[in-house]
């Protein structure tokens, strides 16, 4: 942080009730997705409360406002470290103490590598496994099962999106070092391992229900179905595979074949 | 009239959180409340059954795990199927006195995945009406308006409005379909309870592919040993 910066941490400044409500609204970050601008309108809306004390004149509110309008895309949990970061910049630019293009230029520096993060970590890894988890307990759990997929899920979630927020808000360009110290690589190369170890759990206890009782001929057919699909999903996309998939079974299943 | 003022009330609670589950998909919070192993029993809970419910939510989850909005490509719209199939296909395992059986979870599958790809159109159709929005806004910030981005909000219409309409109709055409389930023959029940498994076959396939990464197949049939393993081993336990 330049000597001005840190100076002008005495000035204008986003009370703690303003950052809730930042925090609150940047979970709506996405209510007006547009391929043009992406997450901007959200971006605005999400800032909107801290814009509202650091600038107390309209036009320099709708200023600010506007320079938020700009495009913006990012995942949506991870954005929230780029939501306080912004926070944090709008207070120096309030002040005097940066130029308003820093708060672009960390926008849009920062959105992409975090929404590669998000998306590797949140969306193919934390997700699938959560989900799985619960998959595989279900039998057992019956309801609860689904307990577990939020409890697992959103316990993370939301404890690491009001992280990256006040993070992002406190360090403001540190954030970046902060976010690298978590590892999430290795994370999800480990979330990967456990969730494809509990899609083959769900494949073998297909297959054993499909052979009760007795129906050892139906174990095979299903075990086989697994893995065609398996190689063929990619080929013939979703759509065909469950109506292959329908058909097939209604007609082993049924005898019409 | 009673039953018809039932039917609507069922149908209106359909509608309700079937549409809000459509906002918190992509445009709200984003807690998975909307995805298909959450969704589907708690549906199922409001329309008076919630294991009917993870019947359908959990086979459709594993269908759609690899499904992910990743920028501007748009998977299959699994928030609509789980709500609509749900509203459906759980109050007509009420009426046919069965329960969300591996039949009815069948048909009601077959009947109505197209909205799966259906939900694909709503979301451009919303990406189309948010565009709009977006404009709207940059142009009253630059006439000084300095609350403009509260249009971001009206962007959670459309996906609410659309996916409460679709999953009212299907919860009041439910007694139709109960109806249907009642009159199946034997052999069709049958076959359709084979179309259940290969349904939940192409679940766990799909979960596999859909984890996308090199060491799935290893470590699935990994997985897949232990569990067949385990079955015969208590199996051959006296």
């Amino acid at each position: 942080m330049t000597e001005a910066a840190s100076a002008a941490r005495t000035g204008r400044r986003v009370s703690a009730l303003g950052l809730l409500r930042v925090l609150w609204r940047s979970l709506f970050l996405q209510a007006a997705w547009n391929p043009r601008g992406m997450q901007n309108v959200g971006f605005a809306f999400a800032i909107e409360p801290a814009l509202r004390e650091l600038y107390p004149e309209p036009a320099a509110r709708a200023r600010a406002s506007e320079r938020h309008l700009e495009f913006f895309n990012c995942h949506p949990y991870l954005a929230a470290a780029i939501v306080g970061g912004a926070v944090r910049l709008e207070e120096d630019v309030a002040n005097g103490a940066a130029d308003a293009r820093r708060v672009s230029a960390f926008k849009s520096a920062l959105g992409p590598p975090f929404a590669a993060l998000g998306d590797g970590f949140f969306w193919l890894a934390l997700r699938p496994a959560a989900a799985l988890l619960a998959a595989v307990l279900e039998p057992y759990l019956g309801l609860w099962s689904v307990v577990v997929f939020i409890a697992v899920y959103d316990g993370i979630h939301l404890a690491v999106r009001a992280w990256l927020f006040f993070a992002g808000y406190s360090r403001g360009e540190g954030i970046v070092a902060a976010v690298s110290h978590v590892h999430l690589p290795q994370l999800i190369g480990f979330l990967k391992g456990w969730a494809a170890l509990l899609a083959g759990a769900i494949a073998g206890r297909s297959v054993v229900v499909a052979g009760l009782p007795h129906r050892a001929w139906h174990a095979v057919l299903i075990g086989g179905l697994i893995v065609a699909m398996a190689a063929l999903l990619p080929r013939i996309g979703l759509t065909a595979a469950v109506y292959t998939a329908l058909a097939l079974g209604l007609a082993l299943g049924g005898g019409f074949l | 009239m009673r039953g018809v003022a039932e039917l609507f009330g069922t149908a209106a609670v359909a509608a309700v959180i079937g549409g809000l589950a459509a906002v918190e998909r992509k445009g709200a919070f984003q807690l998975m409340l909307s995805r298909p192993i959450v969704l589907a029993p708690l549906l199922g809970w409001a329309l008076g059954d919630p294991r009917g419910g993870l019947v359908l939510g959990v086979p459709l989850e594993l269908i759609f795990l690899g499904g992910v909005n990743l920028g501007g490509s748009l998977p299959d719209n699994e928030t609509l199927l789980a709500a609509a199939l749900t509203s459906a296909v759980v109050p007509a395992g009420i009426a046919a006195g069965t329960g969300v059986d591996a039949p009815l979870a069948a048909f009601g599958l077959a009947l109505f995945y197209p909205l799966a790809i259906a939900g694909r159109r709503l979301e451009r159709a919303t990406e189309k009406h948010n565009a709009e929005l977006s404009d709207a806004a940059l142009s009253r910030a630059a006439h000084g308006d300095a609350r403009a981005a509260r249009l971001n909000l009206r962007g959670l219409l459309l996906p609410f409005a659309v996916t409460a309409a679709i999953c009212f109709t299907c919860a009041a055409f439910s007694p139709l379909l109960g109806g249907v389930r009642s009159a199946f023959p034997a052999r069709l029940s049958t076959g359709l309870t084979g179309a259940w498994h290969a349904v939940w076959a192409l679940a766990a396939a799909s979960a596999i592919r859909g984890i996308r990464d090199a060491r799935a197949p290893i470590l699935a049939g990994l997985g897949f040993a232990a569990t067949i393993g385990a079955a015969a081993l208590l199996r051959a336990l006296p």
